[in-house]
């Protein structure tokens, strides 16, 4: 998806002069490709997701837009249907665990960056997880996007659609984020591959996805604050502004706010 | 429940254990003796998948396994992050931190050693409304008392 040339104004996408800043903006920008870090196939994929078996034909929800007789309606005239929704799939999703161990992304990163970049799709934000959910053949190519490129580290980052805890503990001895149902193991070779499905079921074979990446790579492209050992956020003055600005705003809203 | 003469320590590594290392720590720290009751502590792992789609699934973890502690088998149920002790006097304490030093000499992470209060010394109001008048108190707020098996004994040199 492209940002239109001729808008009115120039989307800033955040505030913020650090690199944390920087990199949270390089994420949501449309406009801007994100590194592709490793080469999972479309299989692959299916078969982390869990949700149908690899070569099934996709079920559906309802019969394909093309089919049915549709109400007479102008917002559907102007939006054009995504390839799930025209074919009617179901709605499925796909759940990341980030830990705050300067992992690349964080679950409101994420869900800005994905609202920027994909159409159809409704992600949920929470402290330790962050869920997307759209139509099965769209979540397939997004979940692609989200696990080839930077925004995935393979030992920081977990796909878990169920039992998620890890995000806030310490990792483990090799680095591997903790994760109660150890969907992704850490190789001898170094390389990290999932056995399990994203809720935990044992695969029938292991997906690699590759080496976890190393501590310098991950402090220069996290995008999470951490006083401890990394930018801290008290120390990018631009950003606190912008927030206390945003907090004292909608504090003050129902009183009609007017800015000196 | 602790008797408030007997210190207290708690080991606290940087990164959580792999059973071989937690092995090799709980033997160094049998060792040194001294040590009335000591307790595992990090996050679950449980048996069965425990929510999702998947729930009461078997749940294979190469990190739920027995390890051998002394003349014991410990079946390690957490991924060890945090090790109480409850110690018999105070001059073990240095003893168990050359002990845990030399155990994470060759590790890439760091190791503390704390001395305080970790064990309950009282029950409260909602232990005794949780498990009665009659709860084990050598285990009560360190472990739930009605789970199945009691604590692992490991005889010392005495």
């Amino acid at each position: 998806m492209k940002v239109k040339v001729n808008m009115a104004y120039k989307p800033q996408y955040g505030p913020g002069t650090s690199k944390v800043a920087e990199n949270r903006r390089k994420q949501m920008n449309p406009n801007q490709k994100l590194e592709k870090m490793r080469d999972v196939t479309d299989e692959d994929i299916v078969l982390i997701l869990g949700h149908r078996a690899p070569g099934a034909a996709y079920p559906t929800a309802h019969p394909p837009l093309a089919e049915q007789q549709e109400p007479d309606c102008p917002i559907r005239k102007i939006v054009t249907p995504t390839d799930g929704a025209k074919a009617g799939d179901r709605v499925r999703y796909i759940q990341f665990t980030d830990s705050m161990f300067f992992a690349p992304c964080h679950p409101y990163q994420r869900t800005y960056t994905e609202c920027y970049r994909f159409r159809g799709i409704d992600p949920g934000t929470l402290s330790g997880r962050q869920i997307v959910e759209c139509r099965e053949r769209d979540l397939e190519k997004y979940s692609k996007e989200l696990v080839n490129t930077e925004i995935l580290d393979a030992a920081r980052t977990g796909i878990r659609g169920a039992t998620v805890h890890g995000h806030s503990l310490r990792l483990a001895e090799n680095g591997m984020m903790f994760d109660m149902l150890q969907r992704s193991v850490l190789g001898e070779d170094g390389v990290v591959r999932y056995v399990k499905n994203q809720i935990g079921e044992p695969l029938d074979r292991a997906v690699a996805i590759g080496k976890p990446l190393d501590e310098k790579w991950l402090k220069a492209h996290t995008t999470i604050f951490h006083s401890l050992g990394d930018v801290a956020y008290r120390d990018d003055k631009e950003y606190i502004e912008y927030v206390q600005r945003i907090h004292s705003l909608r504090t003050k809203y129902g009183f009609l706010p007017k800015e000196a | 429940m602790t008797e408030a003469i007997y210190p207290q320590v708690r080991i606290v590594s940087a990164r959580f254990l792999r059973p071989d290392t937690a092995e090799q720590l709980l033997n160094r720290l049998v060792q040194v003796g001294g040590i009335l009751r000591m307790s595992i502590n990090g996050p679950s792992i449980p048996a069965t998948v425990p929510y999702g789609p998947a729930r009461g699934k078997p749940n294979p973890h190469p990190d739920r396994k027995v390890i051998h502690v002394g003349d014991q088998e410990v079946l390690l149920q957490v991924q060890v992050g945090t090790i109480i002790l409850e110690l018999e006097d105070e001059s073990y304490i240095t003893v168990i931190r050359e002990a845990v030093d030399e155990v994470f000499a060759d590790k890439d992470f760091s190791c503390a050693v704390q001395q305080g209060r970790y064990m309950k010394t009282q029950p409260t109001v909602s232990d005794y409304a949780k498990y009665g008048p009659d709860a084990d108190r050598e285990i009560l707020g360190l472990v739930d008392p009605r789970k199945k098996g009691g604590p692992v004994i490991i005889q010392g040199n005495k």
